[in-house]
């Protein structure tokens, strides 16, 4: 092996104590729910496995849709790229299956665009898809629940014309609209706490805070401000993995929130990562991988032409 | 049912979510531009694209899956089967993905898999999976003998494996590999049994005593009576060996069957020897010549010089001859000679012939050959060069246009256990006529059908010439490594070998030009030995008990003290039992062991009598 750059290795070492230091500044477990429940943020609350029967009448009443998309971009540089994109709503209960797809290349865009301005694009494109889905899966699928993979906050700014549709759909049919959120993003305990927290964990993330806080089966359901109004948000331990997720639901669908944490919860493997089974199924269906990618270039636009798309650095040898 | 993922021109993926595949089926693929392509399922899988096989390494909980289907999903909804499919001729070019593909019509694979009708082919067995192709095909096809399936004797569902008679021309021989308990000696017999339906003429080397053919298999119809068509021979008992016919070479063979020979003493049997020799004459030789070595020259002329009977004179002027003759000859070798003499003639081999084989075989019957491993090794030595030296002279004969000859038919051999007879490694009396057999036997119409557990032990000269394996479970790396050698069996079926359930079989034959794989059908008839032999302590001890005690009967009570005088009536009814006062009494407490007699205590002593 090549020796390593004595250089690197010190910027790298600085960078690792810098981290530990953080990781040891975090407040304990009790501690933490300690000013989470004192501050009046949220409560901890455990949720439990559904029974058969509830299981069943869920079953009767359509069952649960999980919807989720997937884009994938030809690895060349801007704007020679070719992003595609499908989304899919599919039913435990119903054996149709709703996709809808989407192929954009900045290319042949009506307005000029930089690359960011594409990637921002691409990013509502996908939202848009799955919204349209889960609307179709609202008429067609009437499901009792539909799990988008996913916060509905994404779905409410990257797809803004399409989630005053789905929401009233939703509400209007009595169908549970539920995201579930496999990376926590926002950052609403550290928000709260700013004064009790030390130093270090003042910008921290939720899931950061949270690591390891909750026993399995254990969520802390928070009242949201800001973006995130009109939802009620739930941070739960959902299997041994000390990571905890995300669900959101509609505020005006809040009465339900308990059943939708002890389905979540039911539907999630127990060694998994904490996403429930369903949503994993659907994201098997759903994703462009590169292989697929790949065989549409060849297949459509033939090897002399993917040419044309494949940057150089993709040719050099590993 | 469509090809999928990347295809190569002999194997190609075939998916399907309706139907599961089973190995060994035949599939038709309708490639566009190839046209109709047949191939055979070699590996069947069946997954769910959407329940990982792990999730952090684990197995899904089982409680997840459950609820999901309490929500009304159904597994087995998205579960798909897919089957490596190995085409049988390679196509020119890979075939195309997403070519349909269907499971074939009986009249599309016809050839492949009948290659004969039930009148000129054996009915082996049945081809396995091949029920859907089965129900389009002919009706005379249909349901032509028992299967044993689950536990149950069935009809036939399947299209019938053929064996066809005409092809043993080009192909003639058959040998029958497999471990014990895998169907080895069931195959065996339903040739033998197919053979007799045909009334083929073949002999069968029978050291295990099971090849009988009289007691019918119960519980199935239709099953026709062989008990004339077979003919049991026990050497010594029935046949045996015409001492004048013997060459020099069958002797030493005989002799050496019952124990080696040195080399002093085979020399001593060539020099023996005579032609025209009769027992008799051979062994007052040998005898005579012992007597005297024993005796000594000097002391023979001195007996000479004696007076005596003329007939007295004459054989000690006899021995002086052999002597005389004979000088360099030591004494052991010819007392070990005359021995062995002493013990084959002692096994009755030497009172009997072959021709009541010769005769079965003129009739077109099947001749069981029974006796112990030993002795049939050489007897076979001798019987089956005489009988193909028949066939063989009648035929050479025909062909140099002098039919006069006597006319000897074609014949069948068969023997289990073939690896006594043709040993790889070293020399079996019986090896040199069953390799010519095997060399040259096609040319005369001499078959051979060889059995063994042990391919690897067999000649290899004579594993090259078997054309047509059959292949039932074997176990043993070195005997599957030399399957594969010999065969055309492929890798995954090698695979397979040693999970085969008892009685199917793979067959490997030139005129199928794949290996099919089979499942041998029920005999009609079975081996006299399904009795168990823990069953049959069992019966023996209570047939025992039972007859003592009606011995007893008129005797009891018994008093412990008078046993001797009741031993001495039981021995004059019945001296068979060979009573004696210890065995006696330890047989009396197996009975009240057992609650048939009760023991009471009196002042007499115990007393033995009914309850």
């Amino acid at each position: 092996m090549e020796r390593l750059n004595e250089n690197l290795k010190t910027e790298f070492s600085i960078a690792a104590s810098a981290l530990r230091k953080r990781l040891k500044e975090r407040p304990d477990r009790e501690n933490l729910r300690d000013l989470i429940e004192k501050s009046g943020l949220g409560r901890f609350k455990r949720s439990r496995r559904m029974t058969n029967d509830e299981l069943k009448s869920l079953s009767e009443k359509g069952g649960i849709v999980g919807v989720d998309g997937s884009t994938n971009s030809t690895a060349g540089s801007f704007p020679y790229v070719i992003t595609v994109q499908q989304s899919l709503a599919k039913s435990t209960a119903v054996q149709e299956e709703i996709y809808y797809s989407r192929v954009l290349c900045p290319l042949f865009m009506q307005e000029d665009m930089d690359e960011a301005e594409y990637l921002e694009l691409t990013k509502s494109s996908l939202a848009s898809l799955e919204a349209m889905a889960a609307i179709e899966a609202v008429e067609k699928l009437k499901p009792a629940v539909i799990l988008v993979d996913g916060s509905l906050v994404r779905l409410k700014i990257e797809a803004k014309s399409l989630w005053g549709d789905l929401k009233k759909a939703a509400i209007d049919k009595g169908i549970l609209l539920v995201g579930v959120v496999e990376g926590i993003t926002t950052k609403i305990i550290s928000a709260a706490l700013k004064e009790s927290l030390p130093e270090a964990m003042k910008g921290a993330c939720d899931w950061e805070l949270l690591f390891g806080a909750l026993d399995v089966g254990e969520g802390l359901e928070v009242v949201p401000t800001g973006l995130k109004e009109g939802f009620r948000t739930v941070f739960m331990r959902t299997s041994l993995d000390p990571k905890p997720i995300g669900i959101d639901l509609l505020e005006e669908q809040y009465e339900y929130m308990e059943q939708v944490e002890n389905l979540v919860f039911t539907l999630t493997p127990q060694d998994g990562r904490g996403i429930p089974l369903w949503l994993d199924l659907v994201d098997k269906k759903v994703k462009i991988s590169d292989a697929l990618l790949e065989g549409l270039l060849k297949a459509y636009l033939g090897e002399d032409f993917s040419e044309f798309l494949t940057p150089k650095r993709a040719k050099r040898s590993p | 049912m469509q090809v999928v993922g990347l295809t190569t021109p002999q194997e190609v993926f075939v998916a399907s979510r309706e139907r599961k595949f089973r190995i060994n089926e035949i599939l038709v693929i309708e490639d566009p531009h190839q046209g109709s392509l047949i191939g055979e399922v070699v590996e069947a899988n069946s997954y769910n694209r959407f329940i990982p096989l792990s999730i952090n390494h684990d197995f899904v909980d089982a409680r997840v899956i459950e609820s999901l289907e309490r929500l009304g999903y159904s597994i087995s909804e998205d579960e798909i089967n897919i089957a490596r499919v190995k085409l049988r001729n390679e196509a020119s070019f890979p075939v195309t993905t997403g070519a349909k593909a269907h499971l074939p019509e009986f009249s599309e694979v016809k050839d492949l898999l009948v290659r004969s009708t039930p009148q000129e082919g054996l009915a082996l067995g049945e081809i396995k999976n091949t029920e859907e192709t089965a129900d389009t095909m002919d009706e005379n096809l249909k349901g032509l003998f028992y299967v044993y399936t689950k536990g149950e004797k069935k009809k036939t569902k399947n299209v019938p494996f053929l064996l066809d008679l005409k092809s043993f021309q080009q192909y003639p021989h058959i040998g029958i590999f497999g471990g014990s308990g895998s169907g080895k000696s069931y195959g065996l017999r339903v040739i033998m049994e197919e053979l007799m339906l045909k009334e083929i003429p073949a002999i069968i080397l029978d050291p295990h005593y099971e090849m009988d053919f009289s007691t019918k298999e119960e519980g199935l119809e239709g099953t026709p009576d062989f008990k004339s068509a077979f003919k049991k021979f026990q050497i010594g008992e029935d046949i045996g060996v015409e001492f004048l016919a013997l060459g020099k070479r069958d002797l030493l063979d005989l002799l050496s069957a019952v124990k080696p020979l040195t080399e002093a003493m085979s020399s001593a049997v060539e020099i023996l020897h005579r032609r025209g020799d009769t027992l008799l004459s051979f062994s007052s030789r040998l005898e005579l010549l012992a007597e005297a070595l024993e005796l000594g020259r000097i002391r023979i002329e001195k007996i000479l010089q004696q007076d005596m009977e003329p007939q007295e004179r004459e054989k000690y002027k006899k021995m002086k001859e052999l002597l005389e003759e004979y000088p360099n000859i030591p004494l052991v070798s010819v007392q070990g000679i005359a021995w062995r003499l002493r013990r084959l003639q002692a096994s009755g081999l030497f009172n009997h012939n072959i021709k009541p084989v010769k005769e079965a075989l003129l009739q077109g019957k099947l001749a069981v050959i029974q006796g112990p491993i030993w002795l049939l090794q050489v007897f076979s030595t001798y019987l089956l060069a005489n009988l193909y030296r028949a066939r063989r002279d009648y035929k050479d004969g025909e062909l140099k246009g002098n039919a006069k000859g006597e006319y000897f038919p074609p014949f069948v051999i068969a023997t289990d256990e073939a690896h006594n007879f043709a040993p790889k490694g070293y020399d079996a009396p019986s090896k040199g006529i069953i390799t010519e057999i095997a060399q040259e036997g096609r040319k005369y119409g001499v078959f051979l059908v060889l059995a063994t557990q042990r391919p690897t032990l067999l000649d290899e000269t004579v594993t090259a010439q078997l054309n047509t394996k059959i292949i039932f479970r074997t176990v043993r790396g070195h005997d599957i490594a030399t399957i594969t050698e010999e065969t055309d069996i492929g890798a995954e079926e090698a695979k397979r070998l040693p999970y085969l359930p008892s009685g199917d079989a793979f067959v490997s034959s030139p005129l199928f030009g794949r290996t099919v794989a089979i499942r041998v059908r029920l005999p009609y008839t079975k081996s006299p030995h399904t009795l168990n032999p823990f069953d049959e302590i069992k019966n023996y001890r209570q047939k025992a008990e039972e007859r003592l005690l009606d011995l007893l009967e008129t005797h009891l009570p018994i008093y412990e003290t008078n046993l001797l005088k009741v031993i001495q009536a039981l021995n004059a009814e019945a001296p068979d039992l060979k009573l004696e006062v210890r065995t006696l009494k330890e047989s009396l407490e197996t009975l009240v062991k057992s609650g048939k007699l009760q023991k009471t205590d009196t002042p007499f002593g115990a007393m033995y009598h009914h309850q």
